[in-house]
């Protein structure tokens, strides 16, 4: 890929006629979710030359009625298989066309779009004019949603890249010029490798690039639902994702000092349903993990060293009532599996596999703590990442020093 | 009778010497040829091994592969060098050179004796072959061993040990019966053994899983009836819009 030159970016929101300030990419929607997307640019930036990309077919009354807003077709080098966050090929096409219109701000937003408000829009694109390379979203969940990122990919991002952004694997992002880029050029590696649909890890790219990197606050939005029921393949595909993108970037994250983003303060970002304050029935998950225990402690005494197993085995004959896994313990356990993705201690197919049982008794343990009270939980998901961080020396003793005896 | 009979001694002993005589040199030249080129192997290695490294072969291969990705080569280089990976293959291409021309030698220098020549040599490649076909097996087995054990576990199956076990014993079975043929040990005894023992294993899992799963099918049904959605899978479906709502988990 060719480099270009960054566009300068500028705190003004007017452009050149013939150069909107910001482009914005669009997965493929419906007609009546394609409006309503286009209704909310339209109030977002009512004064701001826009250029906006669709892989469907775009409806002509709407190219000659909007005078700021450009409508583009491109060809969607991914297929139409709805992944629920973008990927490679979703960050290519979208350095693809910024290299063609030079934006000062590039706009991806995920699968249904039209839910995002034209404020969330706003803030994320005003991010970027205020010199930032990356501005990603924190949309409001709930105290029994995005449990995988909350368990797994907010703690290790935070631990590892310094960087406090509550989703690292982003629905919407809003980037620089040179951000696109930079990510355009890990997509690339992977399409060329035809891994069109890989996720990519904007979060990390941008630690690494030394670009700063903001979350915002965003209004409802409806998440979307990934195309796979199964959560062990689910799982297994954003661990190893994110596992692997952990280990290609071990020569920054293992410095002593990182330039790290300021801890923010922690605003509780969520919403509580009627359907939050119901029991849920954690006996099925304890269960799975019990029999895990049973059945997988030979697999798993490869990969956890005995300190970790004695945890587990209390653990396992804890009653669900005061069933309780240590934040401590689960952030040993996720290093370790770590570990054991890198030094190929086990097939990583199985590895990822093995883990399934304990996320789900950390999911068992979480729930039964915050009882669907969603500022319990973020509170519980910072004393989480908290706990990463403070173990963080573990995992990088034993990324250097494989073989020394680990109690 | 007794001059007959040490006359006849004489001449067996007499053979078997004229037997190692010819077969002595034939061995020597294998170990000879093994050792040689072994050494030359490991020597080329060094060299391989010290170039790749000053030309940071390494670090340029890894600016042009992707990380996960099953065609990169470090992924599954020893260490995650490609160096290493060349050195050893260079020393194995020595090594296995070695062999066939020590095999050859051996061939060669029995060329003129005839029958043990005729029977000894398709049999060591035969047992080489058995060798590879217990070693592939043996992998196999534990690979679909845990494969199973994870999947039966990540569903809830209680007898998940039980399973991973018999597809282990399976494997092993069908691999030791597999050499056994490629040897030409047993004859007919081991496809007869073999198959009682397969089918065993097969109608023991299927019983096992057929009696064990009762329960299971039981509750499957019963929750199915009572609760549409499960709180322990990933509940992917839009929440229900029914009063009252259900609670729901979302992984993702």
């Amino acid at each position: 890929m060719s480099t270009v030159p960054a566009p300068a970016l500028s705190a003004s929101t007017h452009a050149a006629p013939d150069q909107a300030a910001t482009l914005i990419c669009l997965p493929t929607l419906t007609g009546e979710a394609f409006d309503a997307t286009l209704d909310h640019l339209r109030r977002a930036f009512p004064l701001q030359p826009i250029i906006v990309a669709t892989p469907d077919p775009v409806p002509t009354r709407s190219s000659s009625d909007e005078s700021q807003i450009r409508i583009l077709n491109y060809t969607s080098s991914s297929s139409p298989h709805g992944a629920w966050v973008p990927t490679a090929a979703d960050y290519l096409n979208a350095w693809t066309l910024a290299r063609e219109h030079h934006p000062q701000a590039v706009l991806l937003l995920g699968a249904e779009a039209a839910s995002v408000s034209p404020d969330t829009l706003r803030r994320l694109v005003s991010g970027v004019f205020d010199q930032q390379d990356l501005v990603l979203p924190r949309y409001p969940v709930g105290p029994r949603d995005a449990l995988v990122n909350s368990a797994i990919l907010y703690p290790l991002t935070r631990a590892l890249f310094s960087q406090h952004v509550r989703f690292p694997l982003p629905i919407d992002a809003a980037l620089s010029p040179r951000m696109a880029e930079r990510l355009a050029t890990t997509a690339q590696r992977l399409t060329s490798t035809n891994q069109a649909d890989a996720f990519v890890w904007p979060v990390a790219e941008a630690a690494v690039a030394g670009f700063s990197v903001r979350d915002v606050a965003g209004d409802q939005r409806t998440l979307p639902l990934p195309g796979a029921i199964d959560l062990n393949s689910l799982l297994s595909n954003v661990a190893g994702s994110l596992f692997a993108d952990i280990e290609a970037r071990a020569s920054f994250w293992q410095r002593a000092r990182l330039a790290t983003t300021a801890p923010r303060v922690p605003t509780y970002a969520t919403r509580s349903t009627a359907a939050d304050a119901n029991p849920l029935d954690l006996a099925p998950m304890i269960d799975s993990f019990r029999n895990a225990y049973t059945n997988l402690r030979e697999l798993w005494s490869l990969v956890l060293p005995p300190n970790s197993l004695l945890n587990l085995k209390k653990l396992s004959l804890t009653p669900p009532e005061t069933f309780r896994m240590p934040d401590a313990l689960w952030a040993r356990t996720v290093y370790d599996f770590v570990l054991a993705y890198r030094l190929r201690t086990i097939n990583r197919t199985h590895l990822l596999g093995a883990m399934t049982p304990l996320y789900l008794a950390w999911v068992a343990s979480h729930l039964r703590m915050v009882d669907g009270d969603a500022t319990l939980a973020e509170q519980h998901i910072e004393a989480v990442a908290t706990a990463f961080e403070s173990d963080k020396p573990y995992l990088v003793a034993r990324w250097r020093w494989p073989d020394r005896f680990n109690p | 009778m007794g001059q007959q009979i040490t006359f006849a001694l004489r001449q067996s002993v007499h053979r078997v010497l004229v037997l190692l005589v010819n077969f002595l040199p034939g061995l020597v030249a294998l170990l000879l040829a093994v050792i040689v080129l072994a050494a030359i192997g490991a020597l080329l290695a060094m060299v391989v091994r010290k170039v790749l490294t000053a030309m940071r072969f390494d670090e340029r291969i890894a600016t042009r592969q992707t990380p996960g990705a099953l065609t990169n080569v470090s992924e599954w280089s020893p260490a995650n060098s490609p160096t290493l990976l060349l050195a050893r293959v260079t020393l194995w291409i020595c090594v296995l050179s070695g062999l066939a021309l020590g095999i050859s030698a051996f061939n060669a220098s029995f060329s003129d004796t005839g029958t043990l020549s005729l029977v000894f040599l398709p049999y060591l490649t035969h047992i080489v072959g058995a060798v590879l076909l217990l070693i592939g097996g043996t992998l196999l087995a534990r690979f679909l061993a845990r494969s199973v054990l994870i999947g039966a576990v990540n569903a809830q199956l209680q007898y998940a040990r039980f399973l991973s076990l018999g597809v282990k014993w399976l494997v092993l079975v069908l691999t030791g019966a597999m050499a056994l043929d490629h040897l030409q040990i047993g004859g007919s005894i081991v496809e007869l053994a073999f198959g009682i023992l397969f089918g065993g294993i097969v109608l023991t899992l299927a019983l096992a899983i057929g009696l064990g799963s009762r329960d299971l099918v039981t509750r499957s049904i019963e929750k199915t009836i009572d609760k549409p959605s499960s709180p322990l899978g990933p509940d992917l479906t839009p929440p229900l819009r029914s009063e009252p709502p259900q609670p729901t988990l979302r992984h993702f």
